[in-house]
Formats: structure tokens, sequence, C-alpha cells
């Protein structure tokens, strides 16, 4: 299998002070369903923001596609083959929709990802009207962003990736706010992708959906460094893990596929059976 | 650990004496400004989408028609001309399925505001000599005003109500004439046509992208301005008050500033590289010549006879 990303010893700090990740060595492949899981604050979401060559290591490299992945190759302002290359292949979801639809219209906002890639007007017409119809969006078609729902601004966010065609799609808590229909449809719809040959990649600490959506789980501990890589099956069924890396609580957790939540006095002596 | 007082609780029925407020604080205020502008644009999107003599028409017809009439209108001299564009506007809003005494407020309550404190001065011989239509008062000679040397008598001049008659009459045309294209056309249409009057395409965008979020914004603000009415118990002096909006405005600036390079982000994310590229899917059609070229004719011979080029 191809290797999409990889990254050796990456390490990035904001403003030189606060780390968010330590030593990370990855790699990851074409067709991989990977989910990124870990506490808020462990680096999740500045991983993808890496991936997606939105920011860049402070130390150490990323690869993307076989491609050192610097900020000067990545100039804003200038055109680059492999830039424009890694735009088409990579589609990032970003948590906040309010970020991602700055259009005046949801079409607009679908037409907007091909049109900067410079396909003929036809085809950025046929794509958003496709990609329109196949998530049921008709009916928001004129909306402006600021009319819609939580849910379906996430459902305009996904579709304005989608028209892009990307291959690896960079998902950052796409269940969060999210109700239980429009969390089912995401889901199923992560898994038609993942049938489709896509690449995907999500950053979540929704456990609910990690084995629905992952084959492959990396965990990130709250010292931002990685405490597990490993099948999603595995990492779910580790309690110890999940419990140090602050992924469940002791008094929240999972027997089998259900979820046990109770209320328990905050002292004394207490006891679970396995 | 629950300190102790938190575990005091008084759940009852209150009996007490209860005061009406006469006046709206001002966190109220700020947030039924918000919603009314929320209220106010909804309302403009519906009047966008009706099936209307204006909406039926290509926005970029609607923008350059518009704009030759507020240009033709600054060159109108006659208060009579004037009144006959104005009145075309209430006709035009009545074909586009605008409530003509609605939108008839809505243009007049600018009217006193930006035009009428400007020119009422000018109605007085103080400022514009002129023949007696309406004495004020006899002040007698040598009359001042602190420096200013007044008149003998001051009285409304003919020339002086004439002249704000016309100016009046000139921004309510205007003013209708931009409200009209406003109301009747979608907000992404109208900043879209903009590019047939050569606006650059970074003006556009950056335009349509300010609009979409100042909704984005308001509702933050007014989310602040309403969890701030939940907590409080008493009215702060006005300083705090003042205090506590300039960190608000501080507060905005930060968020606005955080937001505008996460959207940055997600548009390089998505192939942006500085070139806007943008989509025109308008296709002109018979009637929207037949538009142009009669409000280009029009504003052409009501200008004539404004200037008494020709008469009829």
């Amino acid at each position: 299998m191809q290797t999409i990303f990889d990254l050796q010893n990456v390490s990035h700090s904001y403003l030189d002070k606060f780390e968010a990740l330590k030593n990370i060595n990855l790699t990851m492949t074409a067709g991989e369903q990977i989910t990124i899981i870990g506490a808020n604050g462990s680096g999740k979401s500045t991983l993808l923001l890496i991936l997606d060559a939105l920011i860049y290591a402070t130390s150490g490299e990323v690869y993307a596609f076989g491609n050192p992945v610097t900020e000067e190759r990545f100039n804003a302002l200038e055109d680059n083959e492999f830039a424009r290359y890694f735009r088409t292949k990579v589609g990032f979801v970003f948590q906040n929709p309010d970020v991602q639809l700055f259009s005046s219209t949801v079409f607009d906002e679908i037409a907007f990802g091909p049109l900067q890639l410079g396909l003929p007007r036809e085809e950025v017409i046929k794509r958003t009207e496709e990609v329109i119809t196949m998530l049921a969006l008709s009916n928001l078609r004129d909306r402006a962003p600021h009319t819609l729902s939580g849910g379906e601004r996430k459902k305009v966010c996904i579709a304005s990736i989608l028209s892009i065609n990307p291959d690896v799609l960079l998902l950052d808590e796409p269940t969060g706010g999210l109700d239980p229909r429009t969390q089912l449809w995401l889901t199923e719809l992560l898994q038609d992708l993942a049938k489709a040959g896509k690449t995907i990649i999500t950053a979540t600490h929704d456990m609910n959906i990690v084995e629905q959506i992952s084959t492959r789980s990396i965990v990130f501990g709250e010292d931002h460094t990685i405490r597990a890589d490993s099948s999603s099956t595995e990492v779910m069924n580790d309690h110890e893990l999940l419990l140090s890396a602050n992924l469940i609580h002791e008094h929240m957790h999972w027997h089998g596929e259900l979820l046990h939540e109770h209320l328990h006095p905050s002292e004394g002596e207490h006891h679970h059976e396995q | 650990m629950i300190p102790d007082w938190m575990n005091q609780t008084e759940a009852g029925s209150y009996h007490g004496a209860a005061s009406e407020a006469k006046k709206k604080g001002f966190a109220k205020k700020t947030v039924d400004g918000v919603l009314g502008f929320f209220q106010e644009s909804l309302i403009s999107e519906a009047f966008a989408k009706r099936k209307g003599l204006l909406q039926s028409l290509d926005p970029r017809v609607k923008l350059i028609s518009m704009f030759v009439l507020v240009v033709g209108v600054t060159f109108m001299t006659s208060p009579w001309v004037l009144l006959v564009i104005y009145l075309l506007t209430l006709v035009l809003a009545y074909f586009s399925k605008i409530e003509v005494l609605w939108f008839v407020k809505r243009v007049w309550v600018f009217i006193p505001i930006f035009a009428g404190v400007i020119v009422i001065p000018i109605l007085f011989n103080v400022f514009l000599a002129g023949d007696v239509l309406v004495p004020i008062a006899t002040l007698g000679n040598g009359s001042h005003l602190g420096p200013i040397a007044l008149p003998s008598s001051i009285y409304i001049t003919r020339q002086g109500t004439t002249y704000v008659v016309t100016f009046i009459l000139r921004v309510a045309a205007c003013v209708s004439l931009a409200i009209l294209l406003f109301l009747t056309t979608q907000r992404d249409l109208l900043f879209k046509s903009m590019r047939t009057l050569y606006v650059p395409k970074v003006y556009v965008l950056t335009i349509s992208m300010c609009y979409r979020y100042i909704f984005l914004l308001l509702d933050t603000i007014a989310d602040l301005f309403t969890a701030r009415r939940s907590r409080q118990i008493v009215s702060l002096p006005l300083r705090e008050e003042q205090r506590w909006v300039g960190g608000r405005v501080g507060y905005m600036l930060v968020k606005s500033l955080d937001m505008s390079d996460k959207v940055h982000e997600a548009m390089i994310s998505r192939g942006f590289n500085g070139d806007v590229k943008l989509m025109h899917d308008n296709v002109m059609h018979h009637r929207d010549y037949v538009a142009i070229v009669t409000v280009l004719a029009c504003c052409v011979i009501l200008a004539l006879i404004s200037r008494s080029i020709i008469s009829i």
C-alpha cells in the first residue's frame, strides 16, 4: 500500500511555549481508516492541521505522498504544483462549521473547492449538483449558512469537501454537537466512503464511534505523545490504556458493547466487578 | 465537596414587592437590536424570493439600472421630475410585491436623520438669502448670535424651501432605489453582480464574506449580552457598565481575528491561493435588455426635462 503520510520525530509548539505534539512517529497508508483519540488538549487537532499542511512541525519531518511538507512549499500566495496536487488529494472537515462555511449560499460553498482547483465551469456545476443530490441537500441549495441548523451545517461542510473528491479525508471531531440521527448518518457515510477506498483519518474523543469508523486507532496521552497505535478493537478493549489517556473514567465505561455509567459517592471504598 | 453554603436551598413562592422597569437596560436593548437586525434580514430575503417585476430581472441589469438612475437623479434639478422618479420607485415596489406603505416608512426613516438635519438651516434667510415665504421673527438691526451677524428679520425663503424640497426628494429617490435593489435581489447575486461594474473579485469575495460573518458575530454579541442579563441581579454604575462593554469589544476583536485566521486556513485547505474564482450563473433575457434600455432612455429624457433642455 502506498504511504500517504510519514511523520518522523515531529513536535509542534504554539508560540514556542505551549507544547502540542511531542516526538510523533507515524506512517499512514492509502485506504486506511484511522481514528486519532485523546483527551481535550492532547494534540489531536494540531496533528490534523499538520497533516493538512496548514501548520508545520517545529521540529522533525513530515512527508506527504513521498514529498516533504514544508512551509516554503505551501506558500499560499504562489501557485505550486505539489501544493495543488496535495489540495486535490486531501480534504479537511473542520470542527467548527462556521469556520468552513464562508460562502453566501450552500451551492457556492460546495462549488468553492472545485472552482479554486481550476476545474472547468461545467464540471464544477456537475460535481456540485451531484454532491447536493448524494447528501440530499437540494432543499438547502440556495440557503445562507447562518440559516442552517447544526446538523445541516455539518452536512454542508462535508459536502464542500467531497466535491473536491479527495482521496484522504481528515475530520476533526465530526460528531461533536450532532443529534443521534445525524451522528448515525455521518457514521454510515464514512463507512460508505471507506468502502469506496478513501483514506479516512478522524480525530475524536467520542468512544462510541471509534470501532464503527476505523480499523486502526492512535491514542494520544495528555503528555502529547502517542500512547498506543494498534487496531481499534485492541485499543477499545484496553481498559487501562483508555483510563490512563483520560478517555474513560473508572465510573463511566463499557461492558462489551454497552456503555455503563453510574453515580457514586466521591469518598469511601468503591469496587467494580469486571 | 460541596461547601456548606451551597447545601442551603430556599426554593419557594416569592411574596415580596416587584417593580416593573420603565426603561430597558442597555443589555436588553442590544439584544433587541441584534434580533431586529436578524428579523430585518429575513424579511429582506423573503422579498427577494417573491415573484415580482424587479425580482425577475437579471441582478446585473438591476445594479446597472439603479446606478444609472442614482447618477441621473443627482443631475436633476426640478423637484417635479424628482417627484416623478420617487413615485416611479413606489410603482416599482408595488409591482415587485413589496408592501408600498412599509416601503415608504422604511425609506422615510432615513430622510430626517441623514438629509433633514443637514438642509433644514437652508430654509432660513440666515444661510440663504431669498424672497419671504414665512416670516419667523423681527430682530432689528445689529443683532448678533455670538460672532455671527444676524439679519434684521428672520424668515423662511421661497428659494430655500425649493432647495430643501429638491434635496429631500433627491435623497428620497436615491434611498428608495438603493433599498429597492437590496430588497429585490438575493445578497449573493447582488454581490456577484458588482463584477459588472468592474469591482475587483477580491473585494466582491470580501464583501460577501463580511456580510456572512456579521451574522455570526452578532449572534455571539447577543449571546454575551443574554448571558450577562441572566446573571445580573442589580444594575451596575455607568462606569462599570462601560468597562464591561469595553472589555467585550476587545473580546470580540480578538475572537474575530482568531476566526479570520481559521477561515483563511479553511480556504487554503480547499485550494485557495489568493486568486479568487467566483461562479457566475446569470443569463440575460429579452426582458433584461428591454429593462435596461427603458431605464437609460427614461433617465436621459428626465434629466433633459429637468435641465429645461427639452420641454413637454
